[in-house]
């Protein structure tokens, strides 16, 4: 405790290299030698006790966290490559822990027979299951269970670098040990059914999952041959599918032994087939596993179907529980999709028939019979589908999946009948169906459609007008054979082929899930933000987008028709952003800013009319007119994020023509907090947007403007108590406050930027706008609404304090010219802040300081007055002395320093604000520091202080200058000074 | 004061009515709802499907605005809501009257004396207190429904 962390390093290197292994052979020595004992004696005897201890410990032991070998693992990797996978990076998602003692380790665990020890101990405790003393999760049963397993993770090189051969010999071992926990499967699995205790069962299936990750495929799939007639592979396609079986036939809501066991299984695929995505399958699998995988894939999806079909009915309640295990449910489709692709030969074409045949099944018994099951089990199918043939792009572009590329040979000419497409087309033109009213009211339900918008987000990102250069590139490479397939792909759905229609079926089914879908927020959440928003991402699309009449139509039932107003309000935001992102396709700047206008005019004219309405005053709290404003302010926001070169200037216009109506707004709507907020945050996002183009002139507008709202909310909000009795109303009457105040101080930030980066032709100076001003005026104005207690709030203190030091770094002389009031309460702030838990927070407080003492002590150097009357001390109306801020900050810094708990990472900024500190209050850090060494009573302590207050100011050939090389050795000098006088100070 | 009362009643049902139908799925967080014959904000929305293919529905918690209960209701987010007409009114504080009620005055100079003061004393006291210490407040009325109640009051006093 107390000692450096390299100490504890050293601890943990000796232990490791000079005791575990002591350890390790005491405690199996102890354990072997009861044993015999304990296989001998029919009944419970203490010696168990004593084995179930060592096992135990061995175990722990083999947790270690092994190190002194990781450099000879690296070394060796390609010596184990060829049979071992030593790919641990790829591992770390499956949680599952790697044993790789040294080499050293050889001769206990391998050569001693050890397994062979524990596998017959166990061996020998089965008959005894039903004998008095135990049982199948008796403790000294279940520890050597976990200790088979943890053998099982073994590698590294704790074998001998012979080609794995070793190693394989040793899981061989294990693996017959174990396999009669698991084998027969059915006859397990139904004897668990009848009661028995599943653990063999789990434990079986976790000692697979951990071979899987030590082993490559061809060897996993290679143990069990030499003892059985079928290859591992198979019999975990096997295993899996009784598992399965088991799962759906009891189906039941708690987590069953089924549920676990399916789970660690699907984690061995996964963990076989990681690399299938860099790695053609004819490498990676024996043709017997592609066999078993795809017999697998088969039964899961019929299994899944079933899952389906019959869980159609149940509902309520269930919603919340299926939200919680949503992220679940991906992962285990990801593993599907694994799986599948290991055989993706006939699991495509076995994909296409089953959804074909729901579809037959659909269209046959439409309005005869209800349709549920089979609208279940589609919704399923699409999703096993989607993750099937795409994979998730996570804001990159996502290729086509690696087995799909490689696995299909396909002639050019016959694209049409490449499986892959077939599938693609069947449920695109099964989609294309919704847009029928009549088929939509008795087929496309709102679930469905999710399915169905949820698949062509997935699918269009991956394959729709996929980088048609890319394929352009590939047929000019001469790479023919190894990417025909993908280009078949992709040239079939590409610009010049069937992309475009595929494309306007999308936005026209798009459109109809946004006007004949009622209030399904679900559906049209993900319409907005998964599909649309994905395809205005690309320019190329675009350029198509604008050109389809089907965007046109949905541009113009956005501007105009009534029912897109119904929307949720935050998607009729993500709508405006869409549609005005999508004029980044419309030939030339003119136009496509004669598109925005097009789109948003109605907006603002309708704001701009509501506002100078004579009795706007008195209507404007109405319901209906409250949602309409909500809407168009939203529309507004959404349109000013989309700001990009070429709109800019219309989005200008656009703001810059409800500038006052915003004004007027924010004054009716004083008391709504909700739609106060979308007006600040459409004015943050318009500014944000805006800034950095703007021209002087327009800057002086924009900026006057900001002001002019500060004032108002300000005025409107000072000294505001709101009373309810509700508490929960109270404190949504404090959030919103907060929520306001961060959008008050982002619009302050992006002011500032623009004397960072600014991208218009003249300086803004020439209009006499001085942002420091400008800023300085707004915090003028924000700060006394920030609170202490609002301060509390992480996100808002955060944004504040980054402001702050911005500032103060950035405009110190500026600050020296605040008034007395908001000066004290920025103080007050940077007091509060220094003792705040966040690191960060903490750090920049210290830079404002740095900023605020270097600021004065290289004024007062050049003879000015610097921070003036605020560094000096004041008398105050009572007539007591206060200190200046500087000596104030002094007092503050040190005894933090000295005396409180803090971060190390806070030295060196603490440093290079204590150097500005100390020297612009040179006398008060000399009288400080001898009340320091006054009040230590022991000589020896004394002295040791004395000298390092001494060497903290003069070590390192300290000058009095404020350069870096100063403050690198000011940096070091406290470095040193606190490891020497801290211990002591604090404790005393 | 009967006079005063009386102006009241018209001002309120001047060409508004009390509440508006509004579909349900556009009702947000924050944003108001008549639960029960109550107006209520609403604090918490969530959907859910009446069976897997049928449609949506809106799951509100709302907080009686006025009496601080909560309520709640379900309805299918394609049907309609009424919302009630939320108004707020800013009044300078005249005096408070030994008997609770406060004396308000209004936009036309006249003075309103129908409102009573909050029973919850920790509201009561920050108003008395306030307006003992004889600072400018500005109380803000909230009127919904028929109903009417001080629920922010500002100090404009050493400001301006």
């Amino acid at each position: 405790m107390g000692l450096p962390r390299e100490f504890h390093e050293q601890c943990r290197r000796l232990l490791e290299r000079d005791f575990l292994k002591t350890f390790y052979q005491w405690t199996s020595e102890a354990a072997s030698s009861v044993t015999n004992r304990i296989i001998e004696s029919d009944s419970f005897v203490p010696e168990v006790k004593v084995c179930t201890a060592a096992l135990d410990l061995m175990l722990q032991i083999l947790n270690w966290d092994f190190r002194s070998n990781t450099s000879d693992t690296k070394v060796n990797v390609n010596v184990f490559s060829s049979g071992v996978r030593q790919d641990v990076d790829s591992l770390k998602r499956y949680e599952c822990h790697l044993v790789q003692p040294g080499s050293d380790w050889r001769d206990v665990l391998i050569l001693s027979g050890h397994i062979g020890w524990l596998l017959s101990l166990y061996a020998a405790l089965r008959p005894k299951f039903s004998c008095e003393g135990y049982w199948l999760d008796c403790p000294i049963a279940v520890s050597a269970r976990k200790l088979i397993v943890q053998f099982s993770s073994l590698t590294g090189t704790v074998f001998l670098s012979d080609d794995g051969k070793m190693h394989e010999r040793h899981l061989l071992q294990l693996l017959s040990g174990i396999l009669e926990w698991v084998d027969p499967p059915d006859v397990v699995s139904k004897a668990i059914e009848n009661g028995k205790s599943e653990s063999e069962m789990l434990d079986g299936c976790r000692t697979f999952l951990a071979i899987a990750n030590v082993t490559t495929p061809y060897v996993f799939d290679g143990l069990l041959k030499s003892i059985r007639p079928i290859g591992t592979l198979t019999f975990l396609s096997i295993l899996m599918s009784e598992v399965i079986k088991v799962l759906i036939t009891s189906n039941t809501e708690e987590e069953t032994w089924s549920w676990e066991a399916r789970d660690i299984l699907l984690d061995t695929w996964t963990a076989l087939l990681m690399p299938i995505n860099t790695i053609t399958v004819n490498t990676l699998l024996p043709p017997e596993g592609i066999k078993a995988a795809a017999n697998l894939f088969g039964f899961i999806v019929e299994c899944e179907l079933r899952m389906a079909s019959a869980s159609a009915f149940n509902d309520e309640g269930d919603s919340d529980y299926l939200r919680a295990s949503v992220s679940a449910m991906d992962e285990r489709l990801s593993s599907y999709a694994l799986i599948a692709r290991a055989s993706i030969d006939v699991t495509i074409p076995l994909l296409t028939s089953v959804f074909s045949e729901r579809v037959t099944r659909l269209n046959q018994g439409r309005g005869i019979i209800d349709l549920t099951e089979t609208l279940e089990e589609l919704y399923s199918l699409l999703l096993i589908i989607g993750h099937v043939i795409a994979d998730e792009g996570e804001g990159e572009m996502p290729l086509v999946p690696n087995a799909i590329q490689t696995q299909f040979v396909v002639n050019s000419v016959e694209a049409d009948k490449h499986p892959v497409i077939l599938l693609s087309s069947s449920i695109i033109k099964f989609a294309e169906q919704c847009l029928n009213p009549e088929m939509r009211a008795s087929v496309f339900s709102p679930r469905l459609m999710e399915s169905i918008v949820w698949f062509l987000a997935r699918w269009s990102s991956t394959y729709l007008m996929s980088s048609d250069g890319i394929v352009e590139k590939i047929l000019d490479s001469g790479h023919h054979y190894e990417y025909s397939s993908k280009k078949a792909l992709l040239s079939f759905f590409g610009e010049h082929n069937q992309g475009r229609i595929v494309l306007d079926i999308i936005v026209r089914i798009s459109l109809i899930t946004l006007t004949s879908y009622p209030g399904e927020k679900d559906l049209q959440g993900l319409t907005c933000y998964m599909l649309l928003h994905s395809l205005v991402q690309q320019k190329h699309i675009c350029v198509h987008l604008v050109a389809l009449n089907s965007w046109h139509d949905l541009a113009t039932a956005f501007s105009i028709e009534k029912t897109l107003f119904l929307l949720d309000t935050a998607h009729q935001r993500s709508l405006a952003q869409t549609l005005v992102r999508s004029a980044s396709g419309v030939r030339n700047s003119e136009e496509s800013s004669q598109y925005v206008r097009n789109l948003m005019g109605h907006i603002a004219t309708y704001i701009v009319e509501m506002s100078s309405k004579s009795d706007f005053k008195n209507i404007a709290q109405q319901p209906d007119i409250l949602l309409s404003v909500s809407c168009m302010l939203e529309r507004l926001r959404g349109a000013a994020s989309a700001s990009e070169p070429r709109t800019q200037k219309a989005i200008y216009e656009l703001g810059f023509s409800v500038m006052n109506p915003i004004l007027v707004l924010l004054e009716v709507y004083k008391h709504e907090s909700a739609v106060v907020y979308l007006l600040l945050k459409f004015v943050v996002d318009w500014v944000d947007g805006q800034i950095t183009y703007l021209e002087a002139q327009e800057t002086t507008a924009v900026v006057d403007f900001c002001m002019r709202l500060l004032q108002l909310y300000s005025s409107h909000n000072i000294g505001k108590i709101s009373l309810s009795l509700s508490s929960s109303l109270l404190s949504e009457a404090q959030t919103d406050k907060y929520k306001d105040l961060r959008a008050l101080l982002q619009l302050l930030s992006s002011l500032c930027s623009k004397d960072m980066i600014d991208f218009s032709s003249d300086s803004i100076e020439t209009q006499g706008t001085n942002i420091s001003q400008v800023v300085y005026f707004g915090l003028h104005i924000v700060t006394p609404l920030i609170s202490m207690d609002l301060l509390k709030y992480p996100k808002l203190c955060h944004d504040y304090f980054s402001l702050l030091s911005h500032l103060l770094e950035v405009y110190p002389e500026t600050f020296a010219q605040l008034n007395s009031e908001a000066f004290t309460h920025i103080l007050g702030t940077l007091d509060f802040g220094l003792h705040h838990q966040d690191v960060d927070v903490v750090s920049k407080c210290l830079r404002s300081l740095q900023a605020l003492a270097s600021y004065h002590y290289k004024e007062t150097g050049n003879g000015n007055i610097g921070l003036g009357a605020h560094a000096m001390g004041l008398k105050d109306s009572s007539g007591e002395v206060q200190e200046g801020l500087l000596s104030r900050f002094l007092r503050s810094l040190l005894q933090l320093l000295f005396f409180e708990d803090y971060s190390s990472d806070l030295i060196s900024v603490a440093a290079d604000a204590l150097l500005p500190l100390i020297l612009c209050e040179q006398s008060l850090y000399q009288r400080l520091g001898n009340e320091l060494i006054e009040r230590q009573t022991n000589p020896n302590l004394k002295s040791r202080l004395a000298n390092a207050l001494h060497s903290l100011t003069s070590a390192n050939q300290l000058s009095s200058s404020l350069d870096r090389i100063n403050y690198q050795r000011f940096r070091k000098n406290l470095n040193s000074f606190l490891v020497e006088v801290r211990g002591f100070l604090k404790t005393v | 004061m009967s006079d005063e009362e009386h102006h009241f009643e018209s001002k309120a049902d001047a060409g508004a009515s009390k509440t508006y139908p509004q579909q349900a799925g556009t009702i947000r967080k924050n944003g108001y709802i008549v639960i029960k014959g109550r107006p209520c904000k609403v604090v918490e929305v969530s959907t859910s499907k009446t069976g897997k293919h049928g449609h949506a529905k809106c799951h509100f918690v709302g907080i009686d605005i006025f009496t601080a209960k909560k309520l709640e209701d379900i309805v299918p987010s394609s049907h309609n809501c009424d919302v009630p007409h939320v108004n707020r009114t800013d009044y300078q504080l005249i005096d408070i009257s030994e008997d609770g009620f406060v004396s308000l005055l209004t936009e036309n100079g006249s003075t309103k004396d129908d409102l009573r003061l909050p029973t919850d004393d920790s509201l009561l006291t920050q108003i008395k207190d306030g307006f003992a210490e004889g600072k400018d407040l500005v109380v803000s009325v909230m009127s919904a429904m028929g109903e009417e109640q001080i629920n922010a009051l500002k100090d404009i006093g050493p400001k301006n």
